[in-house]
């Protein structure tokens, strides 16, 4: 039984499809009292937490899925997002200079945007295989 | 331009070249966006104005093709200014440093105005 607190989806590995875990992450956090800033914040967020694990964890493999979970709690909301493949984005931070002077590819901004916007994240393997990316975003009072 | 989740369309206003972006900017719609880009490029532009819609969805992908035209820009001496952005992705752009390399202006008056 899950507990009313907690929200599980899963969504195909499908580009365009972080678009559900975004509103369902922004409905919870409407209902727990964040700010519309806040609110923009953890959509991006969860939108490129999404987008990693489609395209890099699970390589656009549309057999595949991505699953979200969030838990509210009284004072922050946590999210997962977990794949079930073997890759994972980039983690280094990018420079835009870099990547206007022609140095760089002008791609991998998202986990610098997850890291920029949350309160707190971490990213580890799963224990059932796959990559988790764990955020939180507290609730200011 | 034909993708259904952004439409694209070119407009002028004396020598500012306005490309209109309605709904995501994603490395999905990124073609679209840079096809526009190009387009105006070939006819001379050499003020462009990137005009976003307010509600619109912006993802890193669509970043990725916005830093490939402020780069390819740079080369061209253009000018890029944009407008239209709500208040969150103003913030993103400016924290991936976008805004080192293109404007930011809360109305299209206000862009057009001295460009």
């Amino acid at each position: 039984m899950i507990p009313d607190n907690k929200i599980e989806l899963h969504i195909p590995s499908v580009m365009g499809y972080e678009k559900i875990a975004m509103e369902t992450a922004a409905s919870m956090a409407k209902r727990m009292g964040f700010t519309e800033d806040r609110i923009e914040d953890l959509k991006t967020a969860v939108a490129e937490a999404c987008i990693n694990a489609i395209e890099h964890g699970n390589e656009m493999d549309s057999s595949t899925k991505v699953a979200i979970t969030l838990t509210a709690e009284e004072s922050k909301l946590q999210v997962t997002v977990k794949d079930e493949g073997k890759g994972m984005g980039k983690t280094s931070s990018p420079s835009i200079v870099s990547k206007i002077e022609g140095k760089d590819k002008t791609r991998g901004w998202g986990i610098f945007l997850i890291k920029s916007l949350m309160n707190e994240v971490k990213f580890e393997p799963s224990a059932e295989g796959g990559n988790v990316v764990k955020m939180i975003i507290y609730l200011e009072k | 331009m034909t993708n259904r989740d952004v439409e694209i369309s070119i407009s002028k206003k004396n020598d500012v070249s306005i490309i209109n972006i309605k709904g995501d900017v994603t490395a999905n719609t990124g073609e679209a966006i840079e096809n526009a880009y190009q387009k105006v490029s070939t006819d001379g532009a050499e003020k462009i104005l990137l005009y976003f819609d307010k509600d619109g969805y912006i993802n890193s992908g669509g970043i990725a093709v916005l830093i490939g035209i402020a780069s390819e820009s740079a080369k061209k001496k253009q000018t890029i200014r944009i407008t239209g952005l709500s208040s969150h992705f103003q913030k993103i752009f400016h924290m991936v440093g976008l805004t080192k390399y293109t404007a930011i202006f809360p109305s299209e008056e206000s862009a057009l105005n001295g460009f």
